[in-house]
């Protein structure tokens, strides 16, 4: 890059910083909007308060939402880390057409729209009665986040080389010991990379969270979406800039853990 | 010598990968000690081999026993093997001793004795120093002699060894055999070696079992395979030979009178083993026992006409490249000293009682009938 001109360099730092602005801008927004005083919305504000942070925490309905997202989030997190490692541990064991096969069908749910998804996912627990419940919610976003999981895992493993496993099994380590010990040193920042992606692709999602939700457990985007139909109060932006802080503090934890998570031993 | 280890049965065992034999049925006794090498090229069935022994893969059929214990059926962490790996293997997120422990941690070794047991393989391949420090700051050659550590520190029954010494330049692997050489002839653990190398299988082995298509071709110790090789293949992996395609016309003892359709000539010479009057055969003579003379002597050997096409000094010995009248080359050496130049045409003979007619291998019948 500093090998370019300098004219050059300077129009393409300029464009790259305004498309960068362009796509930050909007979201970083909400946050001197929820410190709005007035509770029309000003940008920038004419005078600014905490006053709608406390309206968002004395409200039961905004409090609760934001602790039914958490807990969709963390109960879709956890079951995505178990089957999404799994699956990606045994992906890297079948062969050819088989592995192709079975990984188109772990990564459809990133492919096919949302919306059918939904639809389907709603359709089908209809069935077994889990509409309405907060189980219900972490099994649709399971189906969103196990990708996540089995592509962030997959990569970590190719980092394995098969002979580290022959030779601990030869050594006399058996398969729980050789993943504990051999495999999942090297998996960790896949397992931590595929974890903080769960618990955002869940935290923030609402297509599926709208069809599944009941009134008692609405999530944290259900809650603002349905506000925001009735009036764009300051408190919409309280709940955006929470959603901002919580993913930027696991994406810090993310980057904090990875590295020190290689050097664990036996 | 002291053996440590145990002895190593193989009965029947084959190896199929869907329709491709990668093992033919095969029997292998190794004794308690002993340091036996599988030499063949790539394909030829050895790898296969080796992790049969070590349980990495099941045989189609046959027996395997470790000392007196059967383990064809037993998982490989049962089987109580040492194995280096072509690649060493390490765990790059351990340390030295953390990898040399490895063994001994999974097995429930007690943390002090596990702790002195990996101080002594340390002192023995000279690592002390490198205790704490991670893989990657190793060079291959120490990585080599972690490897080996590991495998050795749980005193396996069987030490196994797939090409450990492909990945070091030639310098540092001459080094490394003879100090493999001297560890064995202390300790004498019974050692499956595998390489493609002749030379490595030359140095280390008490015996060697050269493979090829799936097949052990010959057993034996290495002057007995280079003088006494069973077909053709075994004599062009085995030392330096010429071969040249002939038919055996009668047999009369341990001689065959075989006949070369290509330099209208027959010779009396020693017949290998397996071979039958009438068959397609091949004559064998190592460069060291061809005799370059200026004319025919009279009376002397059986001689051939040839050019001198190509010379190569080789330091104490002076290798020569000759142009048959037929089209055939053939390698002959000597000690240096004379001087033939390029051109020359000469007359080449073999010391008496010095070439042989062995089968040729299956490998050379199918290049036969596919030309």
């Amino acid at each position: 890059m500093s090998r370019l001109p300098l004219p050059l360099r300077i129009s393409a730092n300029g464009a790259c910083s305004l498309v960068l602005a362009f796509l930050v801008l909007p979201i970083l927004s909400v946050v001197p909007v929820s410190f709005n005083r007035s509770s029309f919305i000003y940008l920038p504000p004419k005078a600014y308060s905490d006053a709608w942070y406390g309206r968002f925490f004395a409200d039961t309905e905004w409090r609760s939402s934001l602790l039914h997202s958490i807990e969709v989030a963390l109960l879709a997190t956890a079951m995505a880390l178990v089957l999404g490692t799994l699956a990606a541990i045994g992906l890297r064991r079948v062969g050819g057409r088989l592995r192709a096969g079975l990984a188109a069908l772990f990564l459809a749910p990133m492919i096919v729209p949302v919306i059918v998804t939904a639809v389907a996912f709603y359709r089908s627990a209809l069935d077994v009665g889990l509409n309405g419940t907060i189980i219900g919610m972490s099994l649709g976003h399971l189906l969103l986040a196990l990708p996540f999981v089995v592509i962030n895992v997959g990569i970590s493993l190719r980092a394995v080389d098969p002979n580290w496993i022959r030779a601990a099994e030869g050594l006399g380590a058996g398969p729980w010991t050789i993943f504990r010990t051999v495999t999942l040193p090297h998996v960790v920042p896949g397992i931590v990379g595929g974890a903080v992606f769960s618990f955002v692709t869940s935290f923030d999602e609402v297509v599926i969270a709208v069809f599944m939700a009941a009134y008692s457990n609405k999530t944290l985007p259900v809650k603002i979406w349905e506000s925001i139909r009735l009036e764009f109060t300051p408190v919409v932006a309280v709940a955006a800039t929470m959603m901002i802080l919580i993913a930027i503090v696991l994406y810090a934890c993310a980057q904090a853990i990875t590295p020190k998570a290689r050097e664990g031993g036996l | 010598m002291t053996a440590s280890g145990l002895s190593l049965h193989i009965a029947g065992v084959s190896k199929r990968y869907g329709s491709f034999k990668a093992l033919e049925p095969t029997d292998l006794d190794v004794r308690a000690g002993e340091f036996l090498t599988l030499l063949g090229p790539s394909g030829s069935g050895k790898t296969t081999l080796l992790n049969l022994i070590a349980g990495y893969s099941e045989p189609n059929e046959g027996e395997i026993r470790i000392g007196k214990r059967d383990v064809t059926r037993l998982a490989a962490r049962h089987r109580n093997f040492g194995m280096v790996f072509q690649n060493y293997a390490l765990f790059p997120h351990m340390t030295v001793s953390e990898n040399i422990g490895y063994g001994l941690a999974v097995r429930g070794v007690p943390r002090e004795e596990s702790a002195r047991r990996v101080a002594e393989m340390l002192a023995l391949m000279q690592l002390g120093s490198f205790a704490d420090r991670s893989i990657q700051q190793l060079s291959g050659g120490q990585q080599q002699r972690v490897a080996l550590a590991r495998a050795l520190v749980i005193e396996p029954d069987l030490l196994l060894m797939d090409e450990p010494l492909s990945a070091l330049d030639k310098q540092l692997r001459r080094q490394v055999q003879l100090e493999l050489r001297r560890l064995h002839l202390k300790h004498g653990r019974t050692t499956i070696y595998v390489t493609h190398d002749q030379e490595e299988a030359l140095v280390l082995s008490d015996r060697i079992a050269v493979l090829d298509q799936g097949r052990i071709q010959q057993l034996g110790r290495a002057d007995d395979l280079y003088n006494n090789p069973i077909n053709s293949f075994v004599a062009g992996f085995i030392g330096e030979s010429n071969l040249i395609p002939v038919i055996v016309k009668s047999i009369s003892g341990s001689r065959a009178l075989v006949e070369s359709e290509g330099l209208r000539k027959s010779f009396t010479v020693e017949a290998g083993p397996r071979i039958e009057a009438g068959g397609n055969a091949q004559l064998l003579v190592r460069p060291e026992h061809l005799l370059i003379t200026g004319k025919m002597e009279a009376g002397g050997y059986d001689g051939i006409s040839a050019e001198i096409i190509e010379i190569a000094y080789l330091g104490e010995l002076n290798q020569f490249t000759l142009l048959l009248e037929s089209g055939q080359t053939m390698t002959a050496r000597e000690v240096a000293g004379r001087s033939l130049g390029l051109g020359a045409k000469v007359h080449v003979a073999w010391k008496p009682g010095c070439a042989r007619v062995v089968t040729s291998s299956t490998r050379e019948k199918e290049k036969k009938s596919n030309a």
